[in-house]
């Protein structure tokens, strides 16, 4: 289960970020955002051939002293940042990666909402209970 | 060269650095205004701009806080800094920083625990033109000797105790003598050595420039141009002259990528990491030569020191001279010197090596404590340690180190300051040993080679012991520069930068961090975090007073839609007030600060000008006017636009001014504020504004009040206006109204009124809001958010903390949209509704109602009074009231006053005016005649004049009216606009009249339906055949639904008026002669009317209108007074309004009927009202009430049933659109078929029955007259067909049909009005009964080709019995 996630728009803006505990709201934030510079040099890193072959998933951009930041950039350049605790081992990469899958596919419903403007905040209700689910999750 | 150890050391590009001796050290503060001084020169001109790197999108700001906004993405920004990194460009960009450090490390003072700018040697320059410059050598001498060893002067600092003193005689070339110069250098060399002195000729007198102008001056690159020393030695200048002599130390600076040994020479300036440039100044020497030089002439002199040019009389020979000289002075003098005292230093220290080593070190640990005092004898202890005397054995290993260092030689110099370092730390002389440590780091950097890693930690120590143990942070800075320099050359860029923000205030590069960060985040949505940033940059700089910098930050925490949690809000609001506090409080005369909240919308400002309505007292009920409570509807303001209009038409007949605006007394977004509103002196103006507090924690403002700026009529001039704006408390212009506490809770919108009492006539310009704001302090904690201290110090007892400040209110107008260039481009116009023009005093009416009722039944009829009161100082006149019912109420004819005036008096009396009739004469009428002229009503039956006794009321003055009011026909709520219109006696420019609203509403339940037709009566009566006569029939019906209240309705009275018939009498039909109508019953009344003669030809002329009341109860109600007749005459008009709006639509059908079609329809038209008036008995309360009404009955066509109110028409369905155009078709109008058979009233006169012999005499003759009489005007045809028709089978039937005897067919002219008998005959042959109503009547206008001819009578049956006798 993660304790922070969020979708941010191709222009780095946060469309999406929530995370448990709320007191330490702040510093996932700074988590995350930073956590961009590494998606972006590895996504930079790949070159420009292999961009379109490329995998989805990031795998771990940099483990911190009690949590795992997990990445994922969809081929819109739209990136999810998962943080994880690190002193949860339960969760395999296979399981992190099913779960941006999951998240990607929620994702994915909440663009083909007609009402949904592209760059806005997301606040869709199911996309809302995804996420809480994935959070809650193994808790 | 040849180390100690005799082992050839090569030294490379070594500088000499040559200065004047001063004998005091350089003041600090002198040092620390030539460092600004050299900063401050190579700032670039535009200041910060030129400082700041754009990186990407993002602007680096080097040096300033200022904060740039970008809007940048950040891995471009990262890709730049790359590059940046790579260019040139990087090292390029703090030429301020270069300046500075090289300055800075020149104006390090000597000092005693180092040795490296201690003087090492000392030229004594002489010239060869004075006298006796042997004996000037020798004073030279003497004077060196006492300056570096009696105690007077402590400054120059000497490297050991006998310096290598080297004599130069200076000889002019082009003056002097140059024998005796040459054997003055030969006494010179027998005293001194050949190694010692030198003789160098120079060209210092004639100035050949033209030639020289060519030859670049050759100490450009080493004179500093405001050196300190040079200054030093300017302000000195007489004693420098005096003494004569000129030392110089030199100073080592190594370029390792040079190999020559350079002095004079235009040395590179390459960027090296660590050019430690301290040598660069050898021009001293030669500021020391011109003075020599220039003893003749001082002043010469400070020109040349001054001057730009120096050596401008050099030739290119006395360069070469001049670097000859030195280079001799290096190899010959001081570098044998220097080799000298390594070598005696050396010695000195293996000897006592093997003193330390053995036993010294072993004492040292064993009397350690007893040492101290023993080498600081007479020294202060302070906190460096202990200081060791000039000549201590422990410093001459740093005397060595610092030896080999200037001479390059760094391996050694390396080990000896880790030696001395050793020493040091164990004597705990903190200074020497950082001195040390410092220096062990630079050498073992500068080794070539590199044999060892660079002692990074031994900087590190280094800087902290200059800076914590000695608190000298002069050379703490020196070291990091130093340090810095040379992490810098290893690439450890981020180091450097700890290193130098560590050394300076962390704050306030803190603070210039987040400022940059903020441009990153800024914007972009990352909410939390930019708060954060804000937050910070606020709190720090708040801490460095920037007070500005912090307001404003923590503005952009308040003011964004903030998703942060109450308490932290509150928190931030809290901190937000305390910072402005200070700001306030520091510039307490300033100008109130603009404040972010709460948030004005400044559209919504609405402005209402005028009194506040009044409650309601008692029974009166004020009117309703206009306040700020109601909401603004346009359908409705458009209503009261349009009877302001009429109104106003009617004043100016019939034409609405061009400059009419209607008058607005409450002005919001919806209003046109194009104008500038006018307002009444002494009347108030509220100004509601909207406030939303976009926080989760509750705002609360205190002493709100509006801000304004007030011009005074007559005075123009600017000043006085900008005065009068601060007078907020001016009472004696304008009086402001103050709100004590507005608590807005949290993101709530909430609407404060503030009212303004202007006193004089001028303009007046409403600004803004001032409040002081502030919040209630919960008791929420403060969740981790410390506040600055001494936030909570100033808990006063309400907890709430408050700045004064004030917001403006702007109003952008709307978006214009007329003309093409408005419509290309965003234009908005003005909007003035807060820049109200103060104006004369007007009169001012209030208008109560008395016993006005909320509820009636449709037709009923209510007297109230109405109260006008002026309560202002002016007289008004001109009072009239306009409403869109004119119907609903009337305040009487002006005919006489009818009933008692006061409403008490009158609570039991009948609404109408009343005569005891004599209860015999029941079914008589009793006629009057009145004229709707009487009643007031013009062409503008809307605009009713209010008759004001002397049609004006005084100020102050009150004045109670009668009002009668008649329930609206139609069942329903109703909402009556009333407007008041008045005037003032004294007419004004500005304002020509003023009005008041008042929206009546009513209730009206279902009272009685009345229905009435009228028909042609077909008995012919001689006395008044003329004209005719006509049935009317009534139906009255009770549709009252109510089950209780409304017992039963009794008609009293039916009245007819009009200017032709009138009621002759009730034809009693039923026996019910009290008609009394229980709920749901219905009633029919029948008249007989009569065409009124005698009044015919007055009637047609003057509009008089005949009134005939029929009675059924013993009581007369005078229809032709008020108020019954009022209200005839305005239903009837609103009638006549409504059908003539009918009429013209119309109107071309109307035009191209010709006239025969309305002379046709003519004869089936009548004009004849009916007034039905009734009683309702009403159970309310359990009291008996009798409610009084009358109802309204307008016939106009014969045959046509008509309503007392006009049945509800189906609203028409919705058609399919067409959209072909209709065809004009020109079908002439015919009349129909009912009308044409109008034309011809046909009556047979005939006895009922005839008795006849049959058995006597077979055929019956019976005589028949048939009446024929023109109701038309003009003359008429009529053909008259007796033949059976044979057209339908069942008459061939008939038994016993009858004949006509005689002409069947007869052919008859009537004139106009005419009746004609004619005389027939009809045959029958048995007994029975038979229909006489078979002769057929055609009818033509006799004057019109087209025949229009139909069978006039639907033959009635005419029964005629004959019987066999």
């Amino acid at each position: 289960m993660a304790v922070c996630i969020a979708v941010i728009a191709k222009e780095n803006y946060p469309l999406y970020i929530r995370s448990i505990p709320a007191e330490h709201e702040l510093k996932f934030h700074y988590t995350v955002h930073t956590s961009l510079d590494v998606v972006d040099e590895k996504v930079s890193a790949m070159g420009k051939a292999l961009v379109d072959q490329r995998e989805l998933y990031l795998g771990l951009l940099y483990p911190t002293e009690d949590y795992k930041v997990y990445g994922y950039v969809t081929n819109s350049k739209v990136k999810f940042v998962m943080v994880v605790d690190s002193s949860n081992t339960a969760l395999r990469d296979n399981e992190i990666r099913s779960m941006f899958r999951k998240l990607h596919n929620s994702y994915t419903d909440v663009m083909c909402n007609p009402f949904y403007n592209p760059g806005d905040r997301i606040h869709s209700r199911a996309f809302d209970n995804m996420v809480t689910s994935m959070m809650v999750q193994g808790c | 060269m040849r180390d100690p150890n005799n082992q050839l050391h090569i030294i490379k590009n070594l500088k000499i650095s040559v200065s004047n001796i001063v004998t005091q050290p350089p003041l600090p503060g002198a040092i620390r205004k030539h460092l600004s001084d050299v900063v401050s020169i190579s700032q670039p001109a535009e200041g910060l701009v030129a400082n700041v790197i754009t990186a990407g999108d993002y602007d680096l700001n080097i040096s300033d806080q200022s904060i740039k906004a970008s809007v940048p993405w950040y891995s471009n920004w990262k890709d730049t800094l790359m590059e940046l990194k790579e260019s040139t460009l990087y090292s390029a960009t703090t030429p301020w920083f270069e300046s500075y450090r090289e300055s800075f490390l020149q104006s390090m003072p000597a000092s005693d625990h180092e040795f490296l700018n201690h003087y090492l040697a000392c030229m004594l320059v002489a010239s060869s033109s004075e006298p006796e410059p042997v004996e000037q050598f020798l004073k030279l001498s003497q004077e060196q000797h006492r300056i570096q060893h009696s105690s007077d002067y402590s400054y120059p600092k000497w490297f050991i105790p006998n310096t290598l003193k080297y004599y130069v005689l200076l000889h002019d070339v082009s003056a002097g003598d140059e024998q005796r110069a040459d054997s003055l250098y030969e006494e010179m060399k027998q005293r001194y050595g050949t190694q010692g002195c030198y003789l160098l000729k120079i060209n210092s007198r004639t100035s050949n420039r033209s030639s020289d102008e060519q030859i670049p001056d050759p100490w450009s690159q080493y004179l500093q141009k405001n050196s300190i020393q040079n200054q030093e030695s300017y302000e000195d200048g007489p004693y420098t002259i005096t003494s004569n002599k000129n030392a110089d130390s030199s100073m080592l600076s190594l370029d390792g990528l040079d190999n020559e040994v350079k002095d004079g020479l235009p040395n590179n300036f390459k960027a090296h990491p660590l050019q430690l440039d301290q040598s660069s100044d050898p021009a001293s020497n030669f500021d020391g030569a011109d003075h020599i030089k220039s003893m003749l002439s001082i002043h010469e002199t400070k020109k040349m020191n001054t001057g730009i040019l120096h050596g401008a009389c050099l030739t290119l020979t006395d360069h070469d001279r001049i670097r000859q000289f030195i280079q001799e002075f290096t190899f010959r003098g001081l570098l044998p010197h220097i080799e000298k005292t390594i070598r005696q230093l050396n010695d000195q220290l293996i000897s006592r090596k093997g003193l330390s080593r053995s036993l010294f070190s072993a004492t040292k640990k064993w009397f350690s404590g007893s040492k101290v005092p023993e080498k600081s004898i007479n020294e202060l202890k302070n906190t460096s340690g202990l200081l060791y005397p000039p000549e201590a054995p422990e410093l001459q290993i740093r005397k060595m180190a610092d030896l080999c260092f200037l001479v390059q030689h760094y391996d050694l110099a390396y080990s000896c300051y880790h030696t001395a370092k050793k020493d040091f730390l164990n004597d705990q002389a903190m200074l020497y040993a950082a001195g040390a440590l410092e220096m062990a780091a630079v050498s073992a950097f500068l080794q070539p080679g590199a044999p060892r890693p660079y002692p990074a930690h031994y900087m590190d120590t280094a800087i902290q012991t200059y800076r914590d143990i000695c608190k000298n942070m002069v050379l703490a800075e020196r070291c990091v520069l130093l340090s810095a320099e040379i992490l810098k050359s290893q690439s450890k860029y981020s180091e450097a930068a700890a290193l130098l923000i560590r050394l300076t205030s962390e704050k306030k590069h803190a603070l210039r961090c987040y400022c940059q960060a903020m441009q990153v985040y800024k914007g972009k949505g990352w909410s939390l975090a930019e708060d954060h940033i804000n937050f910070t940059i606020g709190r720090q700089s708040f801490t460095l007073r920037q007070l500005d910098n912090a307001v404003s930050a923590f503005k952009h925490i308040l003011i964004n839609e903030s998703k942060q949690p109450a308490a932290q809000q509150g928190a931030f609001l809290r901190e937000y007030l305390y910072v402005y506090k200070n700001v306030s409080q520091l510039s307490p005369d300033g100008p109130l600060p603009q404040l972010p909240l709460p948030y004005i919308n400044s559209l919504a400002t609405r402005v209402f000008f005028g009194h506040d309505r009044r409650p309601a007292e008692g029974e009166k009920q004020a009117a309703t006017h206009i306040s700020l409570d109601q909401e603004y509807d346009s359908e409705s303001s458009q209503q009261w636009r349009e009877l302001e209009e009429q109104v106003v038409a009617v004043i100016n007949k019939g034409i609405i001014p061009s400059n009419f605006h209607p008058t607005q007394y409450c002005l919001n977004s919806y209003t046109d504020n194009s104008r500038f509103p006018l307002a009444v002196v002494e009347e108030p103006i509220t100004v509601e504004v909207a406030f939303r507090n976009p926080l989760k924690v509750p705002l609360l403002l205190t002493e709100l009040s509006l801000l304004w700026k007030f011009q005074p009529k007559g005075s123009n001039s600017k000043d006085n206006e900008e005065t009068k704006e601060l007078v907020t408390c001016g009472h004696e212009m304008i009086g402001t109204e103050v709100i004590s506490e507005f608590l807005i809770n949290s993101e709530e919108i909430k609407v404060a009124r503030l009212k303004l009492f202007p006193h004089h006539i001028g303009e007046l310009h409403i600004l803004g809001v001032v409040y002081n704001l502030g919040t209630i302090q919960s008791s929420v904690g403060l969740d981790g958010i410390g506040c600055i201290p001494g936030c909570h110090t100033g808990k006063h007892p309400s907890n709430i903390m408050s700045v004064r400040g004030r917001q403006d209110l702007e109003i952008q107008g709307p978006r214009l949209n007329n003309t093409k260039e408005e419509k290309t481009s965003i234009k908005y116009g003005p909007d003035r509704r807060l820049d109200p023009i103060i104006t004369e005093e007007m009169p001012l009416l209030e208008v109560f109602f008395i016993n006005f009722p909320t509820g009636l039944l449709c037709g009923e009829i209510r007297k109230a009074y109405v109260e006008f009161v002026n309560v202002s100082k002016c007289p008004l006149t001109g009072l009239k009231v306009v409403s869109k019912r004119p119907e609903f109420f009337t305040f009487g004819g002006n005919t006489e006053a009818l009933t008692p005036l006061s409403p008490s008096a009158s609570e039991n009396c009948s609404a109408y005016k009343t005569v005891v009739a004599d209860s015999t004469s029941g079914a008589t009428a009793l006629t009057s005649s009145a004229s709707s002229v009487d009643f007031g009503l013009g062409s503008q039956p809307e605009v009713i004049h209010v008759p004001l006794p002397d049609s004006v009321l005084l100020p102050g003055a009150s004045v109670q009216l009668p009002m009668w009011l008649r329930g609206p026909d139609e069942e329903g709520v109703h909402e009556i606009n009333f407007l008041f219109y008045y005037e003032s006696i004294k007419k004004q420019s500005n304002i020509c009249h003023r009005v008041l609203r008042h929206t009546a509403v009513i209730c009206t339940s279902r009272s009685l339906n009345v229905r009435a037709t009228v028909c042609r009566s077909n008995t012919l009566e001689g006395e008044e055949g003329r004209g005719g006569n006509m049935l009317v029939f009534v139906d009255v019906e009770n549709i009252n639904t109510s089950e209780a209240g409304v017992k039963e309705f009794h008609i009293v009275q039916v009245s007819s008026n009009s200017k032709h018939w009138k009621l002759q009498k009730s034809v009693n039909l039923s026996e019910n002669k009290d008609s009394k109508l229980a709920s749901r019953e219905k009633g029919k009344l029948c008249f007989k009317a009569v065409r009124c003669k005698n009044f015919e030809a007055a009637a047609q002329s003057s509009e008089k209108y005949t009134f005939v009341d029929i009675i059924f109860g013993n009581e007369q109600i005078i229809s032709s007074a008020s108020p019954c007749a009022d209200f005839f005459f305005r239903s009837l008009s609103s009638e006549l309004k409504k059908t003539h709006a009918q009429y013209n639509s119309l109107a071309t059908e109307k035009q191209s009927s010709d006239d025969a079609v309305r002379l046709i329809k003519k004869c089936s038209e009548v004009d004849l009202n009916i007034v039905v008036l009734w009683k309702a008995y009403v159970v309310e309360d359990n009291k008996q009430l009798i409610l009084e009404g009358q109802h309204h009955v307008i016939l106009r066509t014969l045959g046509r049933e008509a309503f007392s109110f006009s049945q509800k028409q189906e609203p028409p369905e919705m058609g399919l659109l067409k959209f072909t155009r209709p065809e004009n078709t020109m079908v002439p109008t015919k009349p129909t078929v009912e009308q044409l058979s109008s034309l011809i009233k046909t009556s047979l006169q005939y006895p009922e029955s005839f008795n006849h012999p049959f058995h006597q005499k077979s055929l019956c003759l019976v005589p028949v007259t048939l009446l024929l009489s023109n109701c038309s005007q003009t003359d008429v045809d009529v053909i008259i067909d007796l033949r059976h028709k044979a057209t339908s089978p069942d008459a061939l039937e008939v038994h016993g049909s009858f004949t006509w005897l005689g002409q069947t067919q007869y052919k008859l002219q009537l004139k106009s009005q005419e009746i004609y008998s004619l005389q027939l005959k009809a045959c029958f042959v048995h007994a029975g009964v038979y229909n006489l109503g078979t002769p057929r009547v055609f009818a033509k206008l006799s004057d019109q080709v087209t025949l229009f001819e139909t069978s006039q009578q639907s033959s009635m049956p005419a029964l005629i019995i004959i019987s066999n006798v």
